[in-house]
């Protein structure tokens, strides 16, 4: 019997050791121990050959029986149902060998050997279903280790792949962003290009201008000069001429000087429109000489409206005009060209003048002209502003006032560059010019300054 | 008293002698012209230039410009009195003239009124 509670003992062995990997419950452990014990003990009361023999076989079969039972029916040891049919036969043997041998010793004697033989056979069984469980389990082993290594390789390759995944959208975000730095640098470069081929443009248009400004200017100068002597020289003629005794060809004489005189007059004066016109060209295209000083912006505004003011008084068709000057106090000292800034004022007021007196004419008397100046400071900028109420600039030609040559004044009294000359200076003073108005209403000039510019050499 | 006008225009000729016609007409002045600095340099030279007081000349004119003509009479002839007339009156051709020597600088188109004042200034101061 002691066979038995070996095999049952094994068997627990082999089970404990098994469990390997993949753990067992607690519960299957403790039945292991227990199981051991048991067979340790029965093992033990079967060598000391103490009664009741037939009770300690008994329970060894029990205890066997129980280890099969556990290897069957529990779902952990699936892998190790050959096992229960190993000692099956052995367990079989020894079981009739029991039953006879407790019913029957008699019958036992004769089939004694038989039963040995029996023994024999299961043993041999026992031992070739050993192996082959065996070779069964370390098959088993080999592929739950494949199976195990497959999953962590694609557990690997899944992670490498979103690792990937998360590099290549980091990278795309990058390259993105990228493109659209590119973009925005390419457009601003275009930009660049465009105002620097429309200023070479306006700077060769600038050089041809002065070109032509003063090829004319010397033969322009000639008639002048001729036709205010030929004035002269009339005049004198008609003195010399009354001294003769009165004759009707005398008077014909007279009437045809007067006529002469007065073409030699018109002549004059559109000498001096075309001469003005080229002046003004020229000052056009001369910009940047002159230094950048230190200046007292309200000093200045306070002497050219000043300036302006009588000039338009001196001047035909004088108005009256409440001028209010409204300065900023402590205003900075601001690096100007005062000479070209001063163009500047004079000409913004003068404009202002010329379109309050249209206004004046229309309206009449119940119309008050009034212009107002004003300078500001800001943080970083000084604004002035030249504002007065006259009849107002229409929105459809307000983006034309600055262009060269574009006036609204009639016949000969504009050339059209005032504008376009001041907002070439304020340009060249790193500032800008902005215009508001109300048909009917104002017209505001505002001029922004940078308090500090760059200074270019 | 004589007066030399430098000007390569020459019709500036006609103009000066219709501007001072009654006082070249009275023998109070006289005018004469040259059409280049070369050619004032040689009538100053060849006249021995004791009766010329006073040369006014332009500053643009080809080949001596009317600076190098200044020079030239301030080193040759120092007693004879120079103005330039330009229609650049810029700051630096003004320096410049002043600096080696002229008398005036008029800015064209001439003022004639102040060309006469000056005129009239050298012959009451003589």
């Amino acid at each position: 019997m002691i066979l038995i509670n070996i095999i049952s003992l094994f068997l627990l062995n082999y089970l404990k050791k098994s469990s390997g990997a993949v753990e067992y419950p607690a519960v299957l452990n403790k039945y292991f121990k227990y199981g051991m014990i048991a067979a340790g003990i029965l093992i033990g009361l079967g060598a000391s050959d103490l009664p009741p023999q037939i009770l300690y076989e008994l329970l060894s079969f029990v205890l066997v029986g129980a280890i099969i039972y556990l290897i069957l029916y529990t779902p952990e040891l699936e892998n190790q149902k050959t096992l229960a049919i190993t000692p099956l036969p052995i367990v079989g043997v020894k079981l009739l060998e029991y039953l006879i041998e407790t019913i029957s010793p008699s019958i036992y004697d004769t089939l004694e050997n038989y039963l040995d033989a029996a023994s024999i056979f299961a043993l041999i069984w026992a031992v070739t279903m050993w192996l082959n469980h065996r070779k069964q389990m370390k098959e088993i082993e080999i592929e739950r280790i494949f199976l195990k290594e497959q999953e962590r390789q694609l557990k690997a390759t899944a992670q490498q792949k979103s690792e990937l995944e998360m590099l290549v959208a980091e990278r795309t975000s990058e390259i993105l962003k990228q493109k659209e730095e590119l973009q925005e640098a390419l457009n601003h470069l275009q930009s660049t290009q465009e105002q620097l081929i429309q200023q070479e443009k306006l700077a060769s248009l600038g050089q041809l201008t002065a070109g032509i400004a003063h090829e004319i200017k010397n033969p322009l100068n000639f008639v002048n000069n001729f036709s205010e002597l030929s004035v002269d020289f009339l005049e004198e003629i008609g003195e010399e001429v009354r001294k003769m005794s009165d004759s009707p060809e005398k008077e014909n004489i007279i009437e045809l000087l007067q006529d002469v005189k007065s073409n030699l007059v018109k002549i004059r004066h559109h000498g001096s429109r075309a001469d003005s016109i080229v002046r003004s060209m020229l000052m056009h295209s001369r910009g940047g000489t002159g230094t950048m000083d230190p200046t007292d912006l309200n000093a200045l505004i306070r002497e050219y409206a000043n300036l302006a003011f009588h000039g338009m008084r001196a001047n035909p068709n004088p108005i009256n005009v409440e001028i209010q000057l409204e300065l900023a106090e402590n205003l900075p000292e601001i690096r100007l060209n005062a000479e070209d800034f001063s163009r500047v004022i004079l000409n913004l007021v003068k404009n202002s003048f010329d379109a309050m007196r249209d206004k004046i004419n229309e309206l009449g008397d119940q119309y008050k002209a009034a212009l107002k100046i004003k300078t500001k400071e800001s943080k970083n900028q000084i604004v002035i502003e030249v504002e007065d109420n006259g009849p107002g600039v229409p929105d459809e030609i307000k983006d034309k006032l600055l262009m060269p040559f574009f006036t609204t004044k009639r016949g000969t009294e504009g050339t059209g560059l005032g504008l376009s000359i001041t907002h070439d200076i304020i340009k060249s003073h790193e500032g800008k010019l902005d215009i508001e108005s109300k048909v009917g209403e104002f017209t505001r000039f505002r001029i922004t300054l940078p308090k500090v510019r760059v200074e270019k050499s | 008293m004589k007066i030399l006008i430098v000007d390569d225009e020459q019709d500036v000729e006609i103009m000066f002698l219709q501007k001072f016609r009654r006082e070249i007409k009275s023998k109070l002045l006289e005018v004469e012209f040259a059409f280049s600095g070369q050619q004032a340099l040689d009538y100053l030279g060849q006249s021995g230039s004791p009766d010329v007081v006073y040369v006014f000349s332009d500053i643009n004119m080809p080949g001596m410009s009317g600076l190098e003509l200044l020079e030239n009479i301030k080193t040759k002839f120092p007693h004879i009195q120079v103005s330039m007339i330009s229609a650049y009156g810029d700051k630096e051709n003004y320096n410049k003239a002043i600096k080696s020597g002229a008398k005036g600088f008029f800015t064209k188109p001439v003022d004639f009124e102040s060309l006469k004042n000056e005129i009239a200034e050298l012959l009451t101061d003589k």
